[in-house]
């Protein structure tokens, strides 16, 4: 049996469309010091700094070289992973559960409004095959849906009512980067970017850091938050090329949910979970995610939707902080589903709440059309 | 007062030479030399690949003998990027995922002769299913952008 995990710090800064009084450093350094005063610990008392960023978003190769210290580094144990934020988490964990390290801090972060994120992801796409066709995160975003409605029809409806769920679920998180209503007149009307996918289907970027603290059980006991245990954990990446892939699924994301499941012993997700965050990089991404992660049957995601089973109210709320609709820190975004679900099982999500959640899940995605996905399943 | 914030420019300029290596260099040269798109057989699974690597990343095999594929193919996946982006082609322009006969895999480039003057009426000439053509190009250069796809 591996060691428990138990998450003990949670921080994030308020997410904004820019934040030019504070340079980078200070926005990390933001999130990782409110993580460990929410912990009631010093840096001094921190074992290991797991953190995830990317270098081009940054504007550094190595980012680490410099942000290392600004996440509580200075002299310590440091490591970085480069798919996603919630991939830190992970890393941390694994290292926790491997007995060399007791705590760890986890900090993700992006500035995306000091450089065009479409042009970065672009240069994602390899030279030989991909580079010259204008790929980016949103444009492949295209793909996913039109294949996903050659099968199913386009859930555009639904798809609209994802992003005004979101965006209304925002007005009760102080913490979002956009904290107005919107309605599902305005998210149709808005301008196609790339067909179908219009404007306001995808997430809107945005600054802003998330900090976590992570702790063993025995490190755990006697600190001041009640921890939230890490009952599962899976995550699963997917070939890179689209053309090898059945693009009207989240495949990884459905590897990944079943190995959280298992390890958390979840048979019935849509019974057993009382929350989820999920990484909505667009509307379309939380609809097949409903898929994927077994919420519904294939195709059935604009039904369940619909249905309001994921409204606030709903028998399984999905991102009561508003999502990355309601605004992304790129980069960060999959770690701060991960602080939002354990806000909630920990009771202290404010009027984000969700009354009595005991158990939920967080999703983290990366890549083009979600090639890689996390799963994490917590609870008290 | 306001107070006065600073910004500085920048910007990473780093040139690639990235290699194709053998087996995407000999694509090329056939796309190039002889109007011919070639794709590779894992010789595990036998899945033809496009375009072709020299292994197999499911069955973690080499790849063997290559198979020339085409000249038509079906559409998988499409999108027209309608939106400009920093790098990319002024839009309107179409971009699809083709299977192309005798392959298992489909292969990305652009859809070329479409109307974009009613953006749904062009996507719906797109509709997954679609069967479209290889056009080469007059002058080739040895890359990707040497062919593009026209509906049949
Ligand atoms: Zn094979």
């Amino acid at each position: 049996m591996t060691r428990r995990v138990a998450i003990v710090g949670i921080a994030q800064t308020r997410l904004e469309t820019e934040k030019p009084d504070q340079i980078l450093d200070e926005v990390i350094f933001e999130a990782a010091s409110k993580a460990l005063a929410d912990a009631g610990i010093g840096r001094e008392e921190v074992d290991s700094i797991t953190i995830a960023a990317a270098d081009q978003i940054d504007g550094r190769p190595i980012s680490s070289m410099l942000e290392a210290c600004p996440a509580g580094a200075y002299l310590k144990d440091e490591i970085k992973t480069t798919e996603e934020g919630s991939y830190a988490a992970i890393l941390a964990s694994l290292r926790i559960m491997s007995g060399v390290f007791d705590s760890a801090l986890v900090v993700s972060w992006s500035k995306c409004s000091e450089v065009p994120v479409t042009r970065v992801s672009n240069y994602g796409a390899e030279p030989f095959f991909h580079r010259p066709f204008g790929l980016n995160y949103i444009t492949t975003t295209g793909f996913m849906v039109n294949a996903y409605r050659a099968k199913y029809g386009l859930p555009e409806m639904a798809a609209a009512k994802v992003v005004v769920k979101n965006r209304g679920n925002a007005l009760n998180n102080p913490l979002a980067c956009y904290q107005t209503p919107v309605s599902t007149e305005e998210v149709l009307s808005s301008r196609i970017v790339a067909w179908p996918v219009r404007a306001m289907d995808m997430a809107p970027l945005c600054d802003g850091a998330c900090a976590l603290v992570l702790a063993s059980e025995e490190r755990a006991r006697g600190m001041v938050q009640p921890p939230v245990w890490i009952q599962g954990m899976g995550w699963a990446t997917e070939t890179y090329y689209l053309g090898e892939r059945d693009l009207s699924r989240l495949t990884s994301l459905e590897v990944a949910a079943r190995r959280a499941y298992a390890m958390a012993g979840v048979t019935n997700p849509l019974r057993e979970l009382d929350v989820a965050e999920i990484h909505d990089i667009a509307d379309y991404h939380e609809l097949m995610a409903y898929e994927a992660l077994g919420l519904c049957p294939w195709g059935q995601a604009a039904r369940l939707m619909e249905e309001g089973v994921t409204e606030m109210g709903g028998r399984l709320p999905v991102n009561p902080s508003g999502g990355a609709l309601s605004g992304s820190p790129f980069f960060a975004t999959g770690l701060v589903r991960l602080a939002e679900a354990a806000l909630q099982v920990r009771g202290d999500a404010g009027r984000r709440q969700v009354k009595g959640a005991k158990r939920a899940l967080a999703h983290g995605s990366y890549g083009f059309c979600g090639q890689g996905n996390s799963v994490f399943i917590l609870g008290e | 007062m306001a107070e006065e914030l600073v910004f500085i420019p920048g910007r990473w300029d780093i040139t690639y030479n990235y290699a194709a290596g053998k087996v995407s260099s000999k694509f090329f040269a056939e796309l190039r030399d002889n109007k011919r798109l070639m794709g590779i057989k894992c010789s595990r699974c036998g899945r033809v690949m496009m375009p072709p690597r020299g292994f197999c990343e499911r069955c973690f095999a080499p790849a063997g003998e290559w198979v020339e594929v085409g000249p038509e193919g079906t559409i998988q996946a499409f999108t027209i990027t309608v939106e400009k982006f920093e790098g990319n082609p002024d839009p309107p322009f179409a971009v699809a995922y083709v299977q192309l006969d005798g392959a298992d895999t489909a292969m990305l480039n652009y859809v070329r002769g479409l109307d974009f003057s009613d953006l749904n009426r062009a996507a719906e000439s797109l509709r997954v299913g679609t069967r479209v053509r290889v056009v080469y190009k007059e002058q080739r250069a040895g890359e990707v952008t040497d062919f593009e796809y026209e509906l049949v």
